[in-house]
């Protein structure tokens, strides 16, 4: 090994292997609680226009509880308090539902404040016309929502990204994790801390840059 | 024989009284004409008639059947009826032409082709075709009542119900918008119009009902209401002199 080269990088060759893994379980956990948080999300949203107070107070409640506790609260919960009432989750299982629960309430946040911008005449208009209320929601409500909220559901999925580095906590060999054991080998933090940043500072890039993609693509003039 | 009847027709928000027993009906053909000072029911009156809000009591009758029946299917009844908002209630994401043709595709069944045909048809009948791509944003407000118009029409409905019509539109406007109703007259499309604008109603209609806190009080052309006094609010409506 030459002399005048810090251990860090010999070691990063080395374990490149370990953190191209890891790093693949990063964008995997990512993408995935992505689509899920995002699918979840409009559910919630739809539940909490539903007529029934009961319904409404529930989801009110549901958000709150999710918006009000730390994430990494709930999937210790979920990690070390599910085997006791006998449900063994893989770390990722565990991840995908915690996080899932999580997102998904500030999505259903974010669709309702596009929600309440919303002109509501257009969906009396609608109902004027004979579409079911299921169908507003498709044809109406829902695209109008995306489209005004895409960056607000574009920067969650940035915080999915940054958020996953909690993963290591329940032993998901994620990129972090590997990002730690190199440091841990060599003491080199500050390299192996920097390198990490840069990385995740990448992906978000291109996740800024697809958000920016789809936001064009879904202009319309006059959007509110 | 009378297409759309209202009988006593109670409708309350919470304590308040809206429509206190409405009496109407609405003949096929030609156009009819609901006025009154503002707050004494119109709108809410003729929201009822399509059901976007249900009264609390009377009956609605359909070519003679009523409407609040368990039976009837409410979705399909409103498409019998179209239904032009104050403020047109345009689809803000869909340009001109889906907003017409989104009901035709995803209601009646048809495939995109055929329904921008119909759709098209529409548009040329009100002047609109250069504008189909547009958004509603990029609209004038006349050209929006238009797309809302034609959204209604292409749904071949039996009647057209309009919400203040000249409200959104400068005073110039509403010479066109009359014409614009001329025109649904020659569709044979029974039309029902509210409004504030003594001038504007004479010229769509001689058939003009009068409504006062909740309650049809008049019915004639307007040169009778104005002669009619049945109570003083009305005389002050119509304002007397203009009309002797
Ligand atoms: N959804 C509602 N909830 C409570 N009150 C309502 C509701 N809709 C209408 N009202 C009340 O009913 C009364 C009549 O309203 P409506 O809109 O039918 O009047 P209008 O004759 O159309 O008046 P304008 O000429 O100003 O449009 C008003 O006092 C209004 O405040
Ligand atoms: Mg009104």
């Amino acid at each position: 090994m030459n002399e005048g080269m810090p251990a860090f990088y010999g070691d990063l060759f080395e374990q490149s292997s370990l953190i191209y893994l890891g790093l693949w379980a990063t964008i995997k956990l990512t993408v995935v609680i992505s689509i899920t948080g995002f699918l979840l999300g409009i559910v919630i949203f739809f539940l909490g226009l539903n007529a029934n107070a009961t319904v409404r107070r529930l989801v009110e409640g549901y958000k709150s509880f999710f918006i009000g506790t730390p994430l990494v609260c709930i999937i210790y919960i979920l990690y070390y308090g599910l085997p006791a009432l006998g449900l063994r989750l893989s770390p990722f299982e565990v991840l995908v539902l915690g996080f899932t629960l999580n997102v998904g309430a500030y999505n259903a946040g974010y669709l309702l404040t596009a929600y309440n911008g919303l002109d509501k005449s257009q969906l009396e208009a609608a109902v004027a016309q004979g579409f079911k209320s299921l169908q507003v929601y498709a044809y109406i409500i829902l695209p109008q929502l995306l489209k005004s909220s895409t960056p607000a559901l574009t920067n969650q999925v940035i915080y999915n990204l940054k958020d996953s580095s909690i993963a290591f906590l329940v032993q998901y060999p994620e990129f972090f994790a590997r990002m730690q054991e190199l440091a841990a080998g060599n003491f080199d933090f500050f390299r192996a801390y920097l390198f990490a940043a840069i990385v995740y500072l990448i992906l978000t890039t291109v996740i800024f840059l697809f958000a920016q993609y789809i936001e064009r693509r879904n202009h319309w003039p006059g959007r509110r | 024989m009378a297409i759309l009847q209202a009988i006593g027709l109670v409708k309350r928000f919470d304590d308040h009284v809206v429509l206190n027993g409405v009496d109407l009906t609405i003949e096929t053909g030609g156009t009819l004409v609901i006025m009154g000072p503002s707050g004494c029911g119109k709108t809410t009156l003729i929201r009822c008639l399509n059901l976007l809000e249900r009264p609390d009591q009377g009956q609605i009758l359909f070519h003679g059947e009523s409407v609040l029946s368990k039976e009837i299917d409410i979705r399909l009844y409103r498409r019998k009826i179209g239904f032009v908002f104050q403020h047109f209630a345009l689809y803000s994401h869909l340009s001109a032409l889906d907003n017409i043709t989104l009901a035709l595709r995803k209601l009646q069944g048809y495939g995109r082709e055929q329904a921008n045909e119909l759709a098209r048809r529409e548009l040329a009948y009100f002047d609109l075709s250069a504008h189909e791509h547009k958004f509603p944003a990029q609209l004038s407000g006349g050209q929006k009542q238009r797309v809302a118009l034609a959204r209604a029409l292409v749904m071949q409905p039996e009647i057209v119900i309009l919400d203040e019509p000249t409200s959104a539109l400068d005073p110039l406007m509403s010479q066109e918008v009359s014409l614009l109703i001329k025109k649904l007259e020659a569709r044979n499309i029974t039309t029902v119009c509210v409004t504030h604008d003594i001038a504007f109603a004479d010229q769509i209609s001689q058939n003009v009902v009068f409504m006062f806190q909740g309650k049809i009080i008049a019915q004639g052309s307007v040169a009778d209401l104005a002669k009619a006094s049945a109570i003083p609010e009305m005389n002050w409506f119509f304002g007397k002199k203009r009309y002797e």
